[in-house]
């Protein structure tokens, strides 16, 4: 389901996540709305504008945050206009599964961003790329990043945006196989424990580039 | 300042004597004048008679008159009486030369009464009260020699047969008596002198002028009187030619007493003190506290004219309602150059017009700079909140511009490219079509990460957002050096706050990049004692340079207009550190 307040931009999302087959049950325009419907339409994954009336401050990212702890089924996608990491770090606190924050920007990488609907409602994660290099890019006083290869470099920045090991594979072209040796090499570099799922993988990468 | 001090006594209004009470004392001197003249006439025992009454009427007439004067043109002043009672005083001596033998005793009895009579008044000038306990002393001991000897000389038998007075007829004893009493009086005179002569050191040099002339020219009355007595307990030859010229002086006295009381120069004095505590550049209190010693009025009230509220108003701005008719309040309006000033509400002073106009010049003069300065005062203060609210608006402003962009042509670059995607596919199979429309959707990318950039500079939109705290994770992570950040705010603060404080860290951090040659820095926001501490510190070279200091001061205007204030340590080769605290209670 959607909450937006431009009406232009719902009705082109909608369009658009229509055309690639997924089933937009409810639009609204607002946070109280949004409330309202995700309870009585349990949707498998709500996107939701991060600036939403009546103030256009936080509502948006407040219902997000009501949604994740009251609804865990229900994934949660905050699109925004500008991405802060701080915000990131808000949407992400407890864990990566079921949310997705990204630039809203990214809605015209049509296929990117279905697939990041896609996971986010299927319990992964999405983090803008903005994010992540903002992240990588943050000056370290001994810097643990300087020991990857850039191959390697690549595939943490995928995976800290929450790409699957397939994703991973199809976006690098190279095979699985060698995506799942390029990750426990960097979790060996990092020094971080192997986890299972790919969402627990994003909050331990975050947490470790914040860090 | 408004509220009124108690009424204070010398200050206190009193009631203007009527006239025809002036006119009849005034003609009771006189009649009193041809009461003297008939009984030197009429005496069988007054050798010149004519030169006797006119001595005595010398002595007694300009009391009595100098002092319905002063009581007239001086109301509180209790100067003007006491010459009054001391001119009938005196008058009394004259009954000695009355033929019948009660009123011959009783002038006897007052004999000696005009010395000590002229110590009283001349210790009491200017104000009629003796005013230490010394004096009171010494005047008190000067009338019961006068009177009181002269009652038990005259018991003993000591002057002429009529005395009714007379028990006993012992001529010698008497004769002792009346030496202990002249010797008595005339020591007392000189101790009047010395009693004057402390009372001008003690008064400091802002007294001397008319203290001096006063003892200068009436010391010699005293001096004389003195001598004068002496001359009477030694039976000195000359006796009757110092009398002479002692009553001249004594007489004289009542008339420069006048004119001391009357005379311009108390005024004078009261201004020229006035004009010395105005030179020493006084704080606003003390003006008004000058203007009221000068005045002699605890009460007065100190109003400055505001042209620009058109009200008045005290030093601190408060307003001033100036009392109306009745209200027993006089108001002197100060005027600079035909431009109100201020205005003075004291006690009234009808009849100290030369005070009154010459504190007014006085007040023309000063009191111009001291309004320059009150305005000014009200200027900067207005200033600071002009300052303030300017920075307010702007900051509104950038805001509204942000929201704007962000909600209009963001938004609509957003759907635009949504629809070029769109369009892309419908197009799938022409590749010239599509690449031309994916370069179009580049190009808006690129427009919209521009955009993106320029909100932000134009307004932090996710401190108003979503806070301080969180605003400041991407521009710790985006630092120019490894970055330390604490914030420790346990609730969001009003927007201005959030936002100043954010300037501050992004200010200082791009200084940190630009000149510290830092290796790592730490940013603490915290909360406390009702303040928004905000320190940035970095461990760089130190000793900011004036191209820092232009942004610096910017950073300054921004927290000091909060009411806070921003202070930066930058010694060479000791890092920078920049901590603003702005109130937040």
């Amino acid at each position: 389901m959607l909450a937006e307040d431009s009406v232009l931009l719902r009705e082109g999302l909608a369009r658009l996540l229509d055309d690639a087959g997924l089933d937009v049950v409810a639009q609204c325009g607002d946070a109280e709305d949004l409330m309202r419907k995700v309870k009585s339409h349990d949707p498998d994954v709500a996107i939701v504008d991060i600036r939403l009336p009546p103030t256009h401050n936080d509502e948006g990212l407040r219902a997000a945050l009501e949604i994740r702890a009251d609804h865990p089924s229900v994934g949660v996608l905050v699109l925004s206009q500008y991405v802060e990491l701080g915000l990131a770090l808000k949407l992400l606190a407890d864990s990566a599964d079921g949310v997705g924050y990204l630039l809203k920007d990214r809605i015209s990488d049509v296929d990117d961003f279905v697939a990041a609907v896609r996971r986010v409602a299927e319990g992964g994660s999405a983090l803008d790329p903005i994010i992540v290099s903002t992240l990588l890019a943050r000056r370290r006083s001994d810097d643990p990043l300087a020991k990857l290869t850039p191959r390697e470099r690549e595939v943490l920045e995928l995976m800290a945006t929450g790409s699957s090991n397939q994703g991973i594979a199809d976006a690098l072209v190279i095979t699985l196989r060698a995506v799942e040796k390029y990750v426990s090499s960097i979790f060996g570099k990092l020094g971080l424990p192997s986890t299972g799922s790919e969402s627990r993988r994003v909050l331990a990468v975050l947490t470790f580039l914040r860090s | 300042m408004a509220t009124p001090a108690p009424a204070h006594g010398s200050s206190t209004h009193v009631a203007l004597p009527r006239p025809i009470v002036l006119w009849a004392i005034a003609l009771a001197g006189l009649a009193a004048a041809g009461c003297t003249f008939a009984l030197a006439f009429t005496s069988d025992h007054v050798a010149e008679p004519g030169l006797q009454a006119a001595l005595l009427v010398w002595i007694t007439l300009p009391y009595v008159i100098s002092g319905v004067i002063a009581w007239w043109r001086r109301p509180d002043n209790r100067f003007g009486p006491l010459m009054i009672l001391a001119g009938f005083a005196m008058f009394l001596s004259s009954f000695q030369w009355a033929s019948a033998a009660l009123p011959y005793t009783v002038g006897l009895a007052f004999d000696v009464l005009p010395a000590a009579v002229f110590l009283h008044v001349f210790l009491a000038f200017p104000t009629g009260r003796l005013q230490t306990r010394l004096e009171r002393i010494a005047v008190g001991a000067a009338y019961s020699a006068a009177v009181g000897l002269q009652v038990v000389k005259m018991m003993l038998g000591g002057v002429g047969p009529d005395n009714l007075l007379a028990l006993v007829a012992e001529p010698a004893a008497a004769n002792a008596v009346q030496d202990v009493q002249l010797v008595t009086v005339s020591a007392l005179c000189l101790a009047g002198i010395a009693l004057l002569v402390a009372r001008r050191r003690s008064a400091g040099p802002r007294q001397r002028p008319y203290a001096t002339l006063i003892v200068n020219s009436f010391g010699v009355g005293l001096v004389m009187i003195a001598v004068l007595l002496l001359a009477g307990a030694f039976e000195l030859p000359a006796f009757e030619t110092i009398r002479r010229v002692t009553f001249g002086v004594i007489g004289i006295a009542p008339v420069a007493f006048l004119i001391g009381l009357l005379d311009v120069r108390l005024a004078r004095e009261a201004v020229g003190q006035l004009l010395v505590d105005l030179r020493a550049d006084p704080a606003p209190a003390d003006l008004r506290d000058a203007f009221a010693r000068a005045l002699r009025d605890p009460s007065l009230t100190l109003a400055y004219w505001l042209p620009q509220f058109e009200s008045w108003a005290d030093l601190d701005g408060r307003p001033v309602q100036l009392p109306g008719r009745g209200s027993g309040r006089a108001i002197t309006m100060i005027d600079r150059d035909g431009v109100r000033v201020a205005a003075l509400v004291h006690r009234p002073l009808d009849h100290e017009p030369e005070l009154r106009d010459a504190v007014t010049a006085a007040a023309e003069i000063s009191l111009e700079n001291g309004r320059l300065d009150a305005e000014l005062r009200a200027r900067l203060e207005e200033l600071k909140g002009s300052r303030g609210r300017v920075i307010e608006a702007g900051q509104r402003e950038r805001q509204r511009l942000e929201r704007n962009l962000h909600d209009g042509a963001q938004q609509r670059l957003i759907a635009l490219s949504l629809d070029l995607r769109l369009l892309e596919e419908r197009f799938g199979g022409d590749p010239e079509a599509t690449s031309a429309l994916e370069r179009a959707r580049r190009e808006i990318a690129l427009s919209l990460d521009e955009l993106r950039d320029v909100a932000r500079g134009i307004h932090p939109a996710v401190v108003s957002g979503h806070g301080l705290g969180v605003a400041l994770e991407s521009l710790a992570a985006r630092g120019p050096v490894p970055i330390r950040l604490t914030v420790n705010l346990e609730a969001r603060l009003r927007e201005r706050l959030e936002v100043a404080a954010y300037y501050v860290v992004s200010e200082s951090l791009a200084n940190v990049g630009k000149h510290a040659h830092a290796g790592a820095a730490t940013v603490d926001v915290a909360r406390s004692n009702g303040q928004l501490v905000v320190e940035v510190v970095d461990d760089g070279v130190g000793g900011a340079d004036s191209e820092r200091g232009t942004g610096l001061r910017g950073l300054a205007d921004r927290v000091e207009a909060l009411g806070g204030r921003l202070r930066v340590w930058t010694p060479h080769g000791g890092g920078t550190r920049v901590r603003a605290e702005i109130p937040c209670a």
